[in-house]
């Protein structure tokens, strides 16, 4: 395996929300080795956002990293305080898409000088030849008639051509790391597809490490190499994609992976969570999925678990992997989950399609 | 001790609809408005302050005897110009007249006039802002009729007004909602038409609901927070429109009591005896900016985004 | 196949185009030449992206948006254009919807009780006080809420449950159609699962009929009978779900199948989305028209297209 290239050790992050506090990330440690992409999945309110914000100090100013550190090139990026510390590190090493492209444009300036700003901005080139680069980059992430495009404003742009824009600006200063906040959340499902594959291609090329958050389970099989899953501010079970799809050993992994839609048989319910996720105001004891889990042991109740060890990349945070629990065998809706999908995109299968 | 542990592996009891009880306490619109008013500290003690003003300008003059008609120290020299003392509290007058009873019989009559005003006002412009914003057909029609009065110098309408209808309280209130209930309505047909066709007016729509259950149900209680603050503007703009216009003499008849008249009177003394014209135009500021800062309270109190 | 054929006809679009006016000049025409049969007791499935048209019909079956040509016919009478006040009511009690996002869509200053109620009082459909109450408590309870929610607002509920408490209110009018347009897109996905076995047991259980508008074909898969693939404005095909997954045949619903995710990462890597070439540009002619390649399966194309389509399934 390559370097480790960012290391975010017992990440705790509270945000004051009038006089309470919510601890939005409790104790979360992760490495990310060079050039991979690692996936984080989760729901709403499970942190997934707020972790990967501490990478580039975005949190809101209500939000505060209370434990922790981040270390990064041999600096605590935890320390940095102003914008100027950011500065060389912030849209430079580390570069965020967010689900929005708007949020990451200026509506009324132009979508060429927009660009060409970030470029002179860190390369020493004239105005030609900014804008000569620009329109490449453009053409590169797939922009049709660049040229003729240069000079048009974001509202001209259809939602999944300003996403290319966004990914253009973002990559113009050559990251080291991309973070992909849900960035195809907001797209058609057919421009989900150009945009991942996009994203894919240039990391490829350009060779940065990657962190795509999602909530979507089959866009996390198309583009990590490894996986997280988060749930109540915690990563609960990671691994290798291979792994967490075929050998998942947390319960709440299990449901997420259940309940997709494309696993249901017709006329038979589909595997189902009740409930919702837990209240972050609130200390949270033991498992923080075991109000939800119909297959909860007593001592999820009582007590956090701590990560078992799977196998050498795998690690999963739940009580069945210790010896004393009792057998719990996944749902059946993903056993031989590879060979049920195998079906389904074969010829005759649901979801198959061309003419092999 | 390690059967105690052993039985922590057993499977826990699952209820399903246990996930769907809801833990926090009932919520109650108002009582959460009444928790956010009273937990501002400078709040509580300016709203009792306001209330007592408010509450001895309206019962003061009824046991002062003082009236406008008569004046009953005009030929005692001595009681003239008097400053303010412990027996004389703002002094006297010009003519001999207690200004303490001026001043509150006065702020009586702007208050009254005020209140009501601002309650005719509210009614009526509520009612036509709703179905305003509401109805297509009438917002065509109703833009030409809010293009012209919104045009016509509101003075001018004043003072035409309050010459055909002489200067009594009654007609000082008529002039007052005649001059503004356009454009409070013009303000609730815009804030209505913002909340018109949002996803949950729909949703009542494909249920039947009607236009009036809609806008009881559905626009006016988004509006309480606007309209409170809208109210708490209103009344002291009021009360010193109605000074203004006593000023100028459009006001009030000479047979009332009235703040603006007062001061209008007082306004020659101003060098030689400036008590006489600050009193009621420091009584008439603090009236204004005390119901108007308490109003502002209230306003963000009825707005849920401040509960808890 | 010929059971079809036989089975009752709820709704039924009749060459309906929806045009809205953006200032004057410029007509944008939503929807165009849209026909297609809902039949009593299926779920219909309208598929297609953002802008094509799909929650517009939604709406102008719901009688929110007006129609600028054709005609809608529920159980055979005109509901389009101008109907009676006796008919209108009759539509309302007998069509309603279920909203894409539960937070937009429930009045955040009423109660639960008082948002359930809504349609019942609109048409006085109660007894007395108790009868309403039961039919709430009843209501509730079918989509598994509880009594004490009666007297909480909406944003005491999560996400899941709001959405529950839309689907509530729809269904103590006891419609016979239901509009679900995206129903669960706007929820976590731990939380859809449960709304869609949900909606498909209700349906069971109150012989409904479901127009389920959708941008995803992974979940109209599980749900639907037949589906309508819309892109445009225009409906380009239409099929019973096993057939249409089976035998795909205009291409933009075979990109749409293909840009599908499957949660599987040794095949999702290797499985290549098929881009649409005419994404942006509208393919018509005087050739194009609805064709029935097989039998209830029809496209939108030409005849040289149709034969192909034909061809290509007999392989």
């Amino acid at each position: 395996m390559s370097d480790i290239i960012i290391s975010a050790k017992d990440i705790e992050v509270q945000f004051r929300v009038r006089d309470n506090y919510l601890t939005a990330i409790r104790n979360v440690s992760l490495d990310l080795y060079e050039g991979e992409t690692f996936a984080i999945v989760g729901e709403s309110g499970s942190g997934k956002s707020v972790f990967t914000k501490t990478f580039t100090g975005m949190l809101e100013s209500n939000g505060k990293i209370t434990n922790g550190s981040i270390m990064y090139h041999g600096q605590d990026l935890t320390k940095l305080k102003t914008e100027k510390e950011w500065a060389s590190i912030r849209g430079v090493k580390i570069a965020t898409i967010f689900q929005d492209p708007m949020t990451s444009l200026n509506p009324i300036r132009t979508i060429g000088s927009q660009i060409t700003e970030v470029i002179e901005k860190h390369q020493k080139l004239s105005k030609a030849e900014a804008k000569d680069q620009a329109i490449s980059i453009m053409e590169r992430v797939g922009i049709p008639n660049a040229a003729e495009r240069f000079d048009n404003y974001p509202f001209q742009y259809s939602g999944g051509m300003r996403q290319r824009i966004v990914i253009a600006i973002a990559l113009s200063c050559h990251p080291e790391i991309l973070i992909c906040d849900e960035p195809t959340t907001a797209l058609d499902v057919t421009i989900q597809a150009q945009i991942i594959k996009l994203i894919k291609d240039l990391q490829k090329e350009l060779g940065f490490t990657t962190i795509y958050i999602t909530h979507d389970l089959g866009v996390v099989a198309n583009v990590a190499d490894r996986v997280g899953v988060m749930y109540g501010g915690q990563i609960i079970e990671y691994g290798t994609v291979n792994e967490i799809f075929y050998d998942p050993q947390h319960p709440y992994t299990w449901a997420l992976l259940s309940a997709l839609p494309q696993l249901g048989v017709k006329g038979e319910d589909l595997y189902y969570i009740t409930g919702t996720p837990p209240s972050l105001y609130n200390k949270i004891n033991g498992d923080a999925f075991a109000p939800r889990n119909p297959r909860a042991l007593k001592i999820d109740f009582a007590q956090e678990p701590p990560f078992f060890k799977v196998s050498d990349t795998h690690y999963a945070k739940t009580w069945l992997l210790d010896p004393r629990a009792p057998k719990v065998e996944k749902p059946d809706a993903i056993k031989d989950l590879h060979e049920k999908i195998l079906r389904m995109t074969s010829k005759g299968g649901a979801f198959h399609v061309g003419n092999d | 001790m390690a059967t105690q542990e052993d039985n922590l592996f057993e499977f826990a009891e699952f209820d399903e609809k246990e996930s769907e009880h809801i833990a926090a306490p009932r919520y109650s619109y108002w009582k959460s408005v009444w928790r956010t008013f009273i937990r501002s500290r400078v709040t509580v003690p300016l709203a009792i302050f306001v209330i007592v003003l408010v509450a001895f300008a309206l019962i003061q003059p009824l046991y002062s005897g003082y009236s406008p008609m008569v004046a009953p120290n005009i030929n005692t020299p001595e009681m003239k110009y008097l400053p303010p003392s412990a027996q004389h509290i703002f002094g006297t007058d010009n003519i001999g007249n207690e200004v303490w009873d001026v001043v509150w019989a006065g702020a009586r009559n702007s208050i009254i006039v005020s209140f009501i005003s601002t309650t005719i006002i509210m009614v009526i412009g509520i009612l036509v802002g709703a179905l305003w914003g509401f109805s297509k057909k009438m917002d065509k029609w109703m833009i030409e009729v809010y293009n012209v009065l919104s045009n016509v110098p509101s003075l001018l309408l004043a003072m035409i007004l309050s010459y055909v209808l002489g200067a009594g309280l009654g007609s000082l209130i008529f002039v007052m909602v005649c001059i503004d209930w356009i454009f409070v309505a013009y303000f609730i047909r815009t804030q209505v038409m913002i909340i018109r066709d949002r996803e949950y007016n729909l949703a009542s729509k494909c249920l039947g609901t009607g236009t009036f259950t809609m806008i009881k149900k559905n626009i006016l209680p988004y509006l309480v927070s606007v309209i409170v603050t809208y109210i708490s503007r209103e009344i002291p703009v009021l009360i010193s429109y109605e000074v203004f216009l006593s000023y100028l003499g459009l006001g009030l008849g000479s047979n009332y009591a009235s703040l603006g008249r007062t001061i209008s009177q007082y306004r020659s003394f101003m060098t030689g005896y400036p008590h006489l014209f600050w009193i009621p135009v420091l009584v008439l500021a603090a009236i204004a900016i005390s119901l108007y800062v308490v109003g502002q309270k209230l306003a963000d109190a009825t707005d849920p985004r401040t509960h808890r | 196949m010929s059971e079809m054929t036989n089975r009752e006809v709820l709704v039924s679009l009749r060459n309906v185009e929806i045009s809205f006016d953006n200032g004057g000049k410029h007509k944008f025409k939503a929807v165009q030449d849209a026909s297609f049969d809902i039949y009593k007791g299926e779920t219909f499935a309208l598929v297609g992206e953002s802008g094509s048209g799909k929650t517009t019909i939604g709406r102008a079956i719901m009688r929110i948006n007006e129609l600028s040509a054709g005609e809608i016919l529920f159980e055979g009478k005109r509901i389009s254009g101008k109907i009676s006040k006796q008919e209108d009511t009759d539509v309302i009690r007998s069509i309603q919807m279920i909203f894409q996002d539960p937070a937009a869509s429930l009045n955040e200053r009423a109660t639960i009780e008082y948002i359930i109620s809504e349609g019942l009082y609109n048409f006085h459909l109660y007894k007395n006080e108790q009868d309403r109450l039961e039919k709430v408590d009843r209501a509730l309870e079918e989509v598994g809420l509880l009594p004490e929610h009666k007297s909480r607002y909406p944003h005491e509920f999560s996400g899941g449950q709001r959405q529950r408490v839309g689907i509530a209110r729809a269904l103590i009018m006891e419609p016979k159609l239901v509009v679900a347009d995206e129903p669960i897109s706007a929820l976590d996905v731990s939380i859809r699962a449960q709304v869609l076995n949900l909606m498909n047991k209700l349906k069971n259980e109150k012989a409904l009929t479901y127009l389920f508008i959708a941008h995803d074909l992974s979940v109209v898969r599980f749900i639907a009978d037949r589906i309508a693939v819309i892109h445009l404005g225009r409906i380009v095909e239409i099929a019973e779900t096993e057939e249409l997954f089976a035998y795909p045949m205009h291409p933009y619903t075979i990109s749409l199948l293909s840009a599908v995710p499957m949660p599987d990462p040794i095949i999702e890597k290797q499985r290549e989305a098929i881009v649409y070439a005419d994404a942006t540009e509208e393919k018509t002619g005087p050739d194009y028209a609805m064709r029935e390649i097989r039998p209830g399966h029809y496209v939108y194309c030409t005849p040289e297209q149709a034969r192909t389509y034909a061809e290509s399934v007999n392989q």
